[in-house]
């Protein structure tokens, strides 16, 4: 290895110098040249991020200069928040000792990919195709679902109700990477069984435009509405161009 | 009592305090100064001003009025608390001198004399007795350091540092650089590893002449101090028998905690190996029958089932088949059985006369990012985690990887076809290289499950990702350290996986559980690697505190501790058959433990960097060890673990006597020019593959 280019004592200005010891102290002694400007840099970081904090809290204190204790309180708040360390060794016993004192759990067999319940995975997908049609067409014979206002039109996470409140919220799982539009809300809704009040529920909700909902998801009682699916169900033959071709055959999760 | 306010009395007059002074007296109501005998001084509770009084040895008549407890000791006390302290001294002028003395000097005096007491009484004892009572040195170094800087004594735990510091052993070097840093109580309560040394107790194995030998020295000297640590923050394991030389204990310590108890490898480890379950294999050439049914024995075939052990008797060594429940066999997973099996037969036999040759693959164009490396069983893929938080999967043979059809497209093939697992995939999509992005961090570790479905990353994210193999993206996050985890791998059978990192902790997992099943807390410092046991039944950590541990998967209990390495550990193998385990650390030494006796059994010198790369061959023939000196070294196994002495005393003590075969034992030293080597793989048919970066310092 070819000797570590350390800055020469004569060039070097002294914070670097200062550096370049501390790692010799240390007993580093090979390193690449940028590792230097990388702790000054963050040396001067560090230091004016705790002075600002020191002041802050002097000025707070309506004292008229920044002192010691000032700055001893900025840096244990900073501690806390940015250097933790990990927990400490009698607390680690602590919850090993509970968590190794469950069994075991059995293993089901032939239930195929073991993976947790969807709502830790990071199966679900992560998008949804806006829709810019305005009519609301409701094929005869089928199902009209009712729509959302989905966070472009209204910021509230409103549960829509249908005539009948839902009772048993199924809450949506939460989806990793929502787009950024929907801001992370989250919708439960449940659907009757009687098509009549769905029907009748219809006319009310004329401030839906964006979201609608695949009718082949709904259920015997409840529904899972995922916020980010679009449906081609409801849309006519003058669908968006942009629309996916097979969105009916998409396996979204089913309850 | 009365000695202890005469004291104070004297001490106060030396400071001038006359006031404080009369109005003790007043209170106490002495008159003048009345000594006796003797005196003792006693120390005022003011930092700085607290002092321990060393005894002037040899003063006959003297009574013992020593009491030297630190307060301090245990570190749970805030702030520093008065010492409490006995001189004995004939009489005034003796007092005098050493009131001024510690007036001046405070601790450091009485810390460094005791010390240097102590050494100069080991180093005068018998050569026998020596070895082991060194070992004294550098654990009373390191507490007395830590309790000054506890106390806040900054200048006279530097004072005693810089002293006695070059006295230690070489291989404790790095740790007391880090003591170095520490000089302020503050910085101890950052650094947990030392706060852990602190409290945790540092286990020294002596025997029973050479402890008396000490206890008897610590209490006729009436320097209680060194007595009182070595009873608070020491555990001595006495064992009856010879002294050590110190070459034997050089072999087993360095770890940050001592040694280990004896009773710590007691337990009853099951270090065999699971029977592998019947079924018949059908037959490839002459299969005219098909499949065989289960039980009926055909003329042609010679064995009735070529997976399965032969002996119904259970191996006594082996765990009970459903002591841990484990995952059921598929059909792929029997097809790859009998694919392995195939394999198997027409593997070479390895020994010392009959090298493996060795392929190996090179990471160019990695600029020294390649933090991690794993190769499927049947050798198809090998993946790279880099310090960019990409993992990338190559294809090894000239199979290009694909990833299954859409959902659409999986409604329109035919279900029925005999190659429908071919017509899923999508040709689209063939590569021989994908990239899984997910990770924030660098990605530290990887591992292929068994039946090549899935993968699993960890990083310095603190999150451990199961990607699939078959639509190339990332399923789960499994976040439960909070800290970078340096180390996962999956359970031979599937479903578990383990993963250790920062926190200290390592993991037990299934795939199929967002939280861990299993916590395995034990270790001092960053569990630095974690491998499974052939059986799945217990799983070894080794970790930057220079142990390694061997943790039980049912009820989370460490069975074993190993200790010897003088540097964190970074590789683990088990052997094929289960009864033994290698190990590598920085130091540059592999260490052969033999888990059912829980005793080193070998030690392989030869590299002079960091080994991260370790694996028996198929069959446990070979070891082969990979290092960042650029070199792969093969070592033979079979003899190194052959007459194995595991007498009564052995195993009693713990003792042994490890022969200096190193240069035997090496059978090859393959050198690449400049590429460390991370990973080693033996294939199927004992083929070793061997993968590392291009550095091109």
């Amino acid at each position: 290895m070819e000797p570590p280019k350390m800055a020469s004592p004569k060039s070097a200005p002294k914070d670097a110098q200062v550096m370049a010891q501390i790692l010799k102290d240390m007993g580093i002694t090979e390193y690449e040249p940028r590792v230097i400007n990388q702790m000054l840099e963050f040396a001067y970081r560090y230091v004016t991020t705790i002075l600002e904090d020191a002041k802050i809290y002097s000025s707070h204190a309506k004292k008229s200069s920044v002192d010691a204790d000032d700055v001893r309180l900025a840096i244990q708040c900073r501690t806390d928040q940015s250097f933790t360390s990990p927990p400490p060794r009698d607390f680690l016993l602590d919850i090993a000792r509970q968590k190794n004192q469950t069994p075991l759990p059995l293993i089901k067999p032939y239930s195929g990919p073991r993976l947790p319940p969807d709502r830790y995975c990071l199966t679900a997908p992560n998008y949804r195709l806006k829709s810019l049609q305005k009519k609301v067409s409701s094929s005869a014979g089928r199902i009209t679902v009712p729509r959302l206002s989905v966070g472009a039109v209204s910021s509230r996470p409103s549960t829509p109700t249908l005539g009948t409140p839902s009772a048993q919220a199924v809450s949506v799982s939460a989806k990793v990477g929502t787009p950024v539009s929907l801001t992370g809300q989250r919708f439960t809704v449940q659907i009757p069984s009687s098509q009549a009040a769905v029907k009748s529920a219809t006319p009310t909700t004329p401030t839906v435009q964006n979201v609608l909902i695949n009718p082949s998801l709904i259920g015997p009682k409840n529904i899972l509405i995922t916020t980010n699916m679009v449906s081609s169900q409801n849309t006519a033959s003058d669908s968006n161009p942009l629309k996916r071709k097979h969105e009916d055959e998409d396996d979204y999760d089913n309850l | 009592d009365r000695q202890t306010l005469v004291a104070v009395l004297q001490f106060l007059r030396r400071s001038n305090l006359r006031e404080s002074e009369e109005i003790l007296r007043r209170e106490a109501r002495l008159l003048g100064d009345d000594l006796g005998g003797s005196v003792a001084t006693v120390a005022s509770s003011s930092p700085g001003v607290a002092a321990v009084a060393a005894a002037p040895p040899g003063k006959g008549g003297a009574r013992a009025g020593t009491a030297g407890s630190l307060p301090a000791a245990g570190g749970r006390d805030a702030g520093s608390q008065g010492s409490v302290a006995g001189v004995v001294v004939e009489d005034q002028p003796d007092v005098s001198a050493v009131l001024s003395a510690y007036n001046q000097q405070g601790d450091p005096t009485l810390y460094e004399e005791y010390y240097s007491g102590l050494k100069h009484f080991i180093e005068c004892s018998l050569d026998c007795h020596r070895a082991e009572l060194s070992q004294l040195f550098y654990p009373l170094f390191v507490h007395m350091y830590l309790e000054l800087v506890y106390n806040q004594h900054e200048s006279e735990a530097k004072s005693f540092f810089e002293r006695f510091h070059g006295d230690q052993e070489c291989y404790y070097q790095d740790d007391l650089r880090v003591l170095s840093s520490l000089t302020k109580k503050e910085h101890m309560k950052g650094n947990e590893t030392m706060l852990d040394f602190r409290t945790s107790k540092f286990v020294l194995r002596i025997s029973r002449d050479s402890y008396q030998l000490l206890k008897r020295h610590l209490q006729e000297k009436q320097n209680n101090q060194i007595w009182n640590i070595v009873q608070e923050h020491l555990y001595i394991d006495i064992f009856d028998g010879m002294p050590r030389s110190k070459q034997q204990i050089d072999a087993m310590v360095g770890s940050l905690a001592g040694e280990a108890k004896r009773e710590a490898n007691k337990a009853k480890v099951f270090f065999g190996l699971l029977k592998e379950p019947e079924f018949d294999v059908p037959l490839d050439d002459e299969d005219e029958e098909g499949e065989n049914e289960e039980g009926k024995p055909k003329k042609k075939k010679p064995k009735k089932d070529s997976v399965g052990s032969k002996s119904k008797k259970q191996d006594p060594n082996a765990p009970p088949q459903n002591r841990i429940p484990l995952p059921e066999l598929k059909d792929s997973d029997k097809l790859d059985k009998v694919m392995n099996m195939k394999e198997a037969a027409r593997r070479v036999r390895l020994g010392p006369e009959c090298l493996p040759s060795i392929c190996f693959y090179t990471f160019l164009n990695a600029y020294q990012g390649l933090t991690a490396v794993d190769i499927t069983d049947d050798s198809s893929m090998i993946v790279g985690g880099f310090a960019d938080s990409t993992v990338r999967v190559w294809s090894v043979t000239p199979k290009k990887l694909r990833s299954v059809k859409t959902a659409a497209d999986l409604s329109l093939i035919d279900k029925e076809s005999d190659d429908v697992l071919e017509r899923i995939m999508d040709e689209k999509t063939a590569s021989e290289l994908k990239i899984l992005y997910g990770h924030s961090g660098p990605v530290y570790g990887t591992s292929f499950s068994p039946d090549r479905n899935y993968l699993l990353s960890c990083s310095e994210d603190g999150t451990v990702r199961l990607w699939s193999l078959q639509t190339f993206t990332c399923l789960v996050g499994y976040k439960g350290h909070n800290y970078p985890v340096w180390d996962t791998q999956f359970s031979p059978y599937g479903y578990y996986f383990v993963s250790g990192g920062h926190d200290r902790v390592a993991r037990l997992w299934a795939t199929d559980h967002y939280q861990p099943l299993r916590i395995f807390a034990g270790h001092l410092a960053d569990v630095t690697c974690t491998r499974f046991h052939p059986n799945s039944n217990y799983i070894a950590t080794g970790s930057a505190d220079r142990t390694i541990r061997l943790w039980d998967v049912l009820n989370g209990n460490c069975v074993r501790i190993f200790t010897g390495h003088k540097g964190p550990i970074h590789s683990l193998a088990f052997s094929p058959n289960g009864r033994f385990l290698a190990t590598g650390a920085t130091d540059g030494r592999v260490l052969l433990w033999d888990i059912g006796h829980g005793l080193m059994v070998g030690e392989l010198k030869g590299h002079t960097d960091t080994i991260y790369a370790l694996r028996f061959s198929r069959d446990g023939e070979i070891l082969a060890s990979g290092s960042m000196d650029n070199t792969v070294r093969l070592w033979d196994a079979v003899k190194a673990f052959e007459d194995l002495e595991t007498d009564d005393f052995t195993t009693a003590t713990g003792h042994i006597n490890l022969p200096e075969n190193s240069q035997d034992l090496l059978l090859g030293t393959y050198m690449t020019k400049s590429t460390p080597v991370i990973h080693l793989h033996f294939t199927r048919r004992n083929l070793l593959l061997a993968a590392g970066a291009y550095s091109s310092q």
